[in-house]
């Protein structure tokens, strides 16, 4: 039988591209749907217009931070030896700005208008703002791919000459590392400024939401990092780690928990103090209402405090198992703490009316479309990042012959 | 082949990155101190007044607003608010847009969708408008609809409650009411005024059938509007959040209906 023995062929690593597959596939189904009938179809109202998919949106900016974290580290302040390390980070940067840009072209009422903030500027929007640093970093990041693209032997050997020089884009990392470290620092903390500039909702107003976006960022790019470097290793024969950098990295992240939950301690419970409409209601939302399990459990408990401890204790870092556990809770955890930031801003309506201006409590929940197209985004993250590891070789830290001189030192190749 | 040397300093670098990073950020508060001014200038400042004393929230005005705006009739620009004052009574409070002088749906929005008229009136862009929600989001008042499908087929309100005067909006875009600004402009062209001659003046004070709302120019010391204003204690929604909104609300205690 002809069938069977293709089925005895597959293997694990088929399957796993299979069900990404099918996922991708439900997520081109759910976006149809969207674009024929239009917004109506999910659950998103004009009490609570941004859902599932801005949470997704900010979670892949978010969690692709590793990207120029690693690469100030390792150009700017010249801790060459995480190189290879930043070069995983870079590419599943690009990974997460498309499956962001791919939310956003779902979100928005009007995908075919995409374009319209590079051409109608409005300099005083943070929208606008992180728009333009977006699609700027996005240039950034394609560039910063080109010489890992370049690299593969596949590659060289078919295209030698494009090889070359989508190599030679290397000799300019310190300077894509500036941009990187620039564009990302704009707007990492404007998408918390987005909502932190607004004055008709009380939770969010606040300058404290740039610094908390730009925290839990770094935490959790980095973490994202880790993670899949250490996952692909016990997936792929292609993929090799370099032990000792993780879990110095990791141990980074630990002291940086520890920092992160010093802001978010400061920032949710200095706000409980005096009553103000619209806020306290909020907070309360968070601490004890529809919210409190995902704030309690999946922000602080699982998002924060364990992995903080894990990363922090020597031999419960080095047992690779709690290491990754600890690293999935950060992610997880940072994904909880913008579907928070987000709702709890939205659940709160204030009333404007002059006789009583009261909270008043809304809902909202995805419903299937939603989740259909936010599964197949996902997916499509996982299924670049497969690829990467098999056909790019983007987890390959005992390589060194991707190191390039960081600025400041004398190069030593230079002039050879 | 020689490899690029980098002769930069560090220390001069991340001087170069702040330095950069100074640059801009001061460009952009710069830039906010003179976000989003009107273009021309214009003798008129339109404004409306809502008497709260008269008003019996029989949503006449939502409807004339749904029919000369062809609006979808799961979305609306103008909606009537019940709310029980401290007496037991029921009070109304009837809520177009705003118009508002520091609107935060003009701050937020990223593409100039919404600006400001020289008139005051806080305008849409449907031509522009990516559909993003953010002036939503910012609006206190409520006062923005999103467009979640086609609005394809009749209008339940037309033709009972009037007949559509603007372009239906497109799916994918933020509509919200714009104080009728046609029929001011086609008003003024044909020499009328508007808040007296009911052809340039918003549909909603002119479907009222209680008097309501009354609408004029706040520049001329002899509209309506003008000697409300000065003669009766108003109030503007959210005054809080130092919006400057366009729409005066008389209380019903401080009705004028009540002085007749």
């Amino acid at each position: 039988m002809k069938i069977k023995s293709l089925l005895l062929k597959l293997t694990k690593f088929h399957y796993w591209l299979a069900a990404l597959a099918i996922f991708m596939v439900i997520g081109v189904v759910g976006a149809l749907i969207v674009f024929v009938k239009g917004l109506v179809v999910t659950n998103l109202t004009d009490l609570v217009p941004w859902g599932l998919w801005i949470t997704i949106d900010l979670s892949s900016i978010a969690l692709s931070a590793g990207a120029f974290t690693l690469c100030a580290a390792v150009y700017l302040i010249g801790l060459k030896e995480y190189q290879p390390v930043a070069r995983t980070a870079t590419f599943i940067g690009i990974i997460g700005y498309s499956m962001a840009m791919l939310c956003l072209l779902m979100d928005i009422g009007r995908p075919d208008r995409f374009w319209h903030a590079f051409v109608f500027w409005n300099p005083h929007s943070v929208l606008w703002e992180v728009t333009m640093c977006v699609g700027l970093y996005f240039t950034v990041l394609t560039l910063e791919t080109m010489p890992i693209i370049g690299g593969a032997d596949w590659f060289q050997e078919r295209w030698p000459k494009l090889s070359a020089i989508l190599s030679k884009v290397h000799h300019y990392a310190p300077y894509l590392a500036i941009a990187g470290l620039f564009l990302s620092m704009l707007h990492q903390s404007s998408l918390g400024a987005t909502y932190g500039v607004l004055k008709a909702r009380p939770l969010w107003y606040s300058p404290s939401l740039s610094v908390l976006f730009m925290a839990s960022a770094i935490v959790g790019g980095i973490s994202l990092t880790i993670l899949a470097s250490m996952f692909a290793a016990r997936m792929s024969e292609k993929a090799n780690v370099n032990d000792r950098l993780l879990d110095k990295l990791s141990h980074f992240v630990g002291w940086a928990l520890a920092l992160y939950l010093y802001f978010r301690f400061w920032y949710a419970f200095s706000m409980t103090y005096t009553y103000e409409p619209g806020r306290t209601e909020g907070l309360s939302l968070l601490t004890k209402g529809p919210l409190a399990i995902n704030f309690w459990f999946g922000e602080i408990l699982l998002g924060i405090v364990i992995p903080m401890i894990i990363l922090l204790k020597k031999d419960w870092r080095a047992r690779q198992w709690t290491r990754m556990a600890a690293l999935a809770m950060v992610v997880g955890g940072l994904v909880a703490y913008r579907w928070d930031v987000n709702l709890s801003g939205q659940l709160v309506i204030l009333t404007y009316l002059h006789e009583e201006i009261t909270a008043i409590y809304t809902t909202y929940m995805p419903n299937l479309i939603e989740f259909m197209v936010g599964a197949g985004v996902v997916a499509f993250g996982l299924m670049a990042f497969t690829l990467g590891v098999q056909f790019l070789k983007v987890v390959d830290h005992a390589s060194e012959d991707h190191v390039h001189e960081p600025i400041g030192e004398p190069s030593l190749a230079a002039g050879d | 082949m020689t490899e690029k040397k980098f002769t930069m300093d560090r220390r001069e670098l991340i001087k170069l990155a702040v330095g950069g990073g100074a640059v801009v950020a001061s460009l952009q508060i710069a830039q906010k101190a003179s976000a989003s001014k009107p273009e021309g200038s214009s003798p008129h400042q339109w404004a409306m007044v809502i008497d709260q004393g008269a008003c019996l929230g029989c949503g006449y005005c939502t409807n004339a607003c749904q029919a000369h705006n062809d609006i979808h009739p799961d979305i609306s620009w103008n909606r009537v608010i019940e709310s029980s004052a401290a007496n037991g009574e029921k009070t109304y409070t009837a809520r177009p847009c705003m118009q508002c002088e520091h609107a935060p749906c003009v701050d937020v929005c990223p593409v100039k969708a919404s600006y400001y008229r020289a008139d005051g009136i806080v305008m849409m862009d449907y031509d522009k408008c990516i559909g993003c929600r953010y002036c939503e989001v910012a609006c206190p008042y409520n006062a923005r609809a999103f467009n979640w499908e086609t609005f394809s087929g009749e209008n339940p309100a037309v033709p009972e409650w009037g007949v559509p005067e603007v372009e239906r909006r497109p799916r994918g875009v933020v509509e919200k009411c714009s104080f009728c600004y046609h029929r001011i402009d086609r008003g003024v062209a044909l020499g009328l005024t508007p808040g007296v001659d009911s052809a340039a003046t918003p549909a909603c004070v002119v479907a009222c059938p209680v008097g309501g709302r009354i609408f004029g120019d706040l520049n001329d010391p002899e509209s309506e509007v003008s000697k409300l204003v000065k003669t009766h204690v108003t109030h503007r929604l959210r005054e809080d959040l130092g919006t400057g909104p366009r729409v005066y609300y008389i209380c019903p205690e401080n009705s004028h209906s009540l002085e007749a």
